[in-house]
């Protein structure tokens, strides 16, 4: 139960509700900013007639920032989850069916030009993501912030958007090889 | 202890967040290091054949058939390699710019298409992003030759066969910092600021 508390506390809550706003909206605007190329990364994955793909591409980014905005706002922080859960769940399962077909070396289309390819590390990131979206779902306990929680969301916030950094950076890394993809 | 356990939280979140940014930093610099020592594993800092050394030479055959495709000799008009692939995100922004750019600069470039693969994959992709006017070769020889590791890429090769220009390309301004960089006589925009600021510093260290 002490678990529980502190899993759901206000502070973990916001913290994390803030970071997922952040990456979200980030990268829905990496999309969006460069739409051909993201459609091209959709088509890549070869799951949807051509003929949706521009569709899809502008829909899946406007969701995703909806989500992420939504997700701020207490009363709309339950459907922002649930946008942002589906947003997510579609895309991990596009991973997963192309991981599974042995497509790995397609970019993942994560937004930007690091050309990520896929891999597992891929979906065990975007499962974290949607446990804290659960997380934030679910947090309705209720507690007095004082001025060092909010130092605490801040701080949690950078951090957590730091390390989110980091393993996208290492998801990209790899040796170079002339390998055309 | 109030207090203390205070300034000790507030300290150890500085220190967090301070480790978190040097993480980042290695990250990077090793996905940099990866870069470097690809593709033949030892490490190996060169990168391909030298910008204003005389180009490799190869001859090669066009996927839709034709003529074949002289790659690096002097053929008194410069030659454009873009290497690129059909499953390329960033490749199939560029198409339609290196249409433009075929039809604006015709009276000196030829540009040409390089991949890799399986022949009926790229035929289709040929076909369907309407790539009949560019000759569209097929070697891993001329990728590995030209040190191609990450796409798109492009190299510009002069009127006399000497390589120019080259580097990753990510938008309609790399490309025409190729050509810039061939009129600047300058194997890169790196290198024509890194001269830039030699020139600097001598003229500096001189008054």
């Amino acid at each position: 139960m002490a678990v529980f508390s502190l899993v759901f506390d206000p502070v973990a809550v916001h913290g994390l509700a803030a970071t997922l706003a952040i990456l979200l909206v980030f990268g829905a605007w990496q999309k969006l900013r460069d739409p051909l190329v993201f459609g091209a990364a959709v088509e890549n994955y070869r799951l949807l007639p051509v003929s949706w793909v521009p569709v899809l591409a502008v829909c899946l980014p406007v969701m995703e920032a909806a989500a992420g905005v939504m997700l701020l706002l207490p009363k709309t922080a339950t459907m922002g989850g649930g946008t942002a859960l589906l947003v997510l769940s579609l895309a991990t399962g596009a991973v997963v069916v192309n991981l599974l077909r042995g497509r790995r070396e397609i970019d993942c289309g994560c937004g930007g030009l690091s050309h990520q390819p896929l891999s597992w590390g891929l979906v065990s990131r975007n499962l974290a993501l949607m446990a804290a979206v659960l997380v934030v779902m679910h947090g309705d306990i209720e507690r007095g912030l004082v001025w060092l929680d909010y130092l605490t969301v801040t701080a949690t916030v950078l951090a957590l958007f730091g390390l989110y950094v980091v393993f996208n950076q290492l998801l990209a890394n790899r040796p170079a090889t002339p390998v055309f993809r | 202890m109030q207090e203390a356990l205070i300034i000790s939280n507030i300290v150890l979140w500085l220190v967090v967040l301070a480790l978190v940014v040097i993480v980042v930093a290695l990250s990077r610099q090793i996905g940099v290091l990866y870069e470097r020592i690809a593709p033949m594993g030892a490490l190996m800092i060169d990168q391909g054949p030298k910008v204003g050394d005389p180009s490799p030479i190869m001859t090669l055959s066009a996927i839709a058939g034709g003529d074949e495709i002289h790659v690096g000799s002097a053929l008194g008009r410069s030659q454009l390699l873009f290497f690129l692939s059909p499953t390329c995100p960033v490749c199939k922004k560029l198409l339609p710019i290196l249409k433009s750019i075929r039809t604006a600069e015709k009276d000196w470039l030829d540009i040409v298409l390089a991949s890799d693969g399986e022949l009926p994959e790229h035929l289709a992709f040929y076909r369907s992003a309407e790539l009949s006017s560019f000759p569209y070769v097929l070697s891993s020889q001329l990728a590995i030759t030209f040190h191609v590791g990450k796409l798109p890429y492009a190299v510009l090769i002069d009127e006399a066969g000497r390589l120019r220009a080259k580097g990753l390309i990510n938008s309609r301004e790399h490309l025409e910092s190729l050509f810039t960089a061939k009129e600047a006589g300058v194997a890169s925009i790196q290198e024509f600021i890194d001269h830039a600021d030699a020139t600097a510093h001598a003229s500096r260290s001189v008054s």
